[in-house]
């Protein structure tokens, strides 16, 4: 090995041992430094892939109309294409009043974002916000929607926020079930084939014997989440050798996420 | 030197368009990596003090990108892969004679190989920390999923970046050409 391949493998290795010896605050900051500098990219390529989905779904919409009315001439085309555009805004408009009604009768202080990217690695589950320190939000902050419980904010930036889904392993939530005096911590499952992941109600009492379609809800234990959030509906219930397992289909469809609020306190 | 920056870019772009590339759901929901091809063409097309730069870059962007902070533990520390690029990097890096006479299929093997690798390695690492390792199907699929994807894509990406280092007059040459 030449001299100068030495050198670089010593000024590798005092690099590396640098950056193995942060400890969660540093790698925090780190973290957050790294997704500010690349929120602009993040924020760019979000837009340009939903301008590539709607003109995918337009043609697609186009090709079906094309085969069932071949026989329409080309004033009607016209039209259907301009009624077609007119619906992609209709459902907008109508998306946007929804959450703006959910915001209103909310008993929670509610910060609007939306959803820039999702997780690129195979093991965690995440999504990134717009929304960041500068919108006032911190670590630890429950993300909602009006359907139910998103998961919580870990590293904040500026700009903004990487958001834990309530689908990942490590985000544990206290549970209530409705009409039980059942309590457990609901997690995520560390691996799924399907892109929407059931959720695992742990420590329960084995004689619980949860029904399909029983709802869980946050309980409010540990701080971070508020009670009454919805979690999930159960979908099955199995009595283990120590406690009872519920598996809870999640409240909100995680794989088609777009806008979500930030929970940062009553009102 | 100007090829190197370029791979930092495309780096840094290939690393940023992996989160907007849906999962495979015919795939169990594996994922699609673009970075660690890249790294692995530059493990065999640079000296090894830039493939050292380049594997230290692509890790800490990795890291960066996906390591989980919560509360007050990191779940993997920064700087694991660094290690991992590295050490893989390194081992490509010894088939550069092969690569530098135009034979590129065992490349595109292993680049296949180590991608996986790094997947397996980072779910063994968070298996010690949660406990219970298993092995199901859909974890295998999301190990070598992503692995089969880098080895189909290789001979493409490998092919468009020669065509770059040839415009920038990269000279595919011995370490010691450099020295």
């Amino acid at each position: 090995m030449s001299r100068t391949s030495i050198i670089a493998l010593l000024i590798f290795g005092a690099i590396l041992g640098y950056f193995l010896s942060f400890g969660a605050d540093t790698t925090r900051k780190f973290q957050a430094r790294i997704y500010q500098i690349l929120a602009p990219f993040f924020t760019t390529g979000s837009g340009l892939q939903k301008q590539i989905t709607s003109v995918r779904t337009g043609l697609k919409s186009l090709e079906e109309l094309e085969k069932e009315n071949a026989s329409l001439g080309v004033d009607n085309r016209q039209l259907r294409a301009t009624n077609s555009a007119l619906r992609d805004v209709e459902h907008e408009v109508n998306r946007l009043r929804h959450a703006l009604n959910y915001r209103e009768r909310s008993v929670f202080k509610l910060i609007p974002a939306e959803v820039v990217t999702r997780d690129a690695s195979t093991w965690w589950h995440t999504v990134t916000i717009n929304r960041g320190k500068e919108d006032h939000i911190e670590t630890d902050m429950p993300v909602v929607t009006d359907e139910g419980l998103v998961g919580k904010t870990t590293t904040v930036s500026n700009t903004i926020s990487i958001v834990l889904l309530v689908t990942d392993e490590n985000c544990k939530v206290a549970a209530s079930v409705e009409g039980t005096r059942e309590q457990g911590i609901v997690l995520g499952e560390r691996v799924s084939g399907g892109l929407t992941p059931l959720l695992d109600l742990n420590f329960l009492t084995k004689q619980a014997n949860l029904q399909p379609g029983q709802k869980a809800y946050t309980s409010g234990v540990g701080g971070v989440f508020p009670s009454g959030l919805f979690i999930g509906m159960v979908k099955s219930f199995r009595a283990r050798e120590l406690d009872g397992q519920a598996k809870l289909a999640p409240a909100v469809d995680l794989s088609h996420l777009e806008d979500v609020f930030v929970v940062t306190g009553r009102k | 030197m100007i090829f190197f920056f370029i791979l930092l870019v495309l780096l840094v772009v290939a690393q940023i368009a992996e989160f907007f590339i849906p999962p495979l759901d015919w795939m169990y929901h594996a994922h699609i990596y673009i970075a660690p091809v890249l790294v692995f063409y530059g493990a065999m097309a640079l000296p090894f003090p830039l493939m050292l730069a380049l594997a230290l870059f692509a890790g800490v962007l990795l890291d960066a990108l996906t390591v989980q902070v919560i509360g007050s533990k990191v779940e993997i520390s920064l700087g694991w892969s660094i290690l991992l690029y590295a050490v893989l990097a390194g081992i490509m890096h010894g088939l550069r004679p092969l690569f530098i006479r135009g034979r590129w299929e065992v490349h595109c093997v292993l680049t296949g190989l180590c991608t996986s690798a790094i997947i397996l390695a980072q779910y063994l690492m968070i298996t010690f920390r949660r406990g219970s390792l298993f092995f199901t199907r859909e974890v295998w699929w999301q190990i070598g999923g992503p692995g089969l994807m880098a080895m189909l894509m290789a001979p493409v990406i490998f092919w468009m970046l020669n065509w770059v280092a040839r415009v920038t007059r990269y000279p595919y040459l011995p370490e010691r050409s450099f020295e």
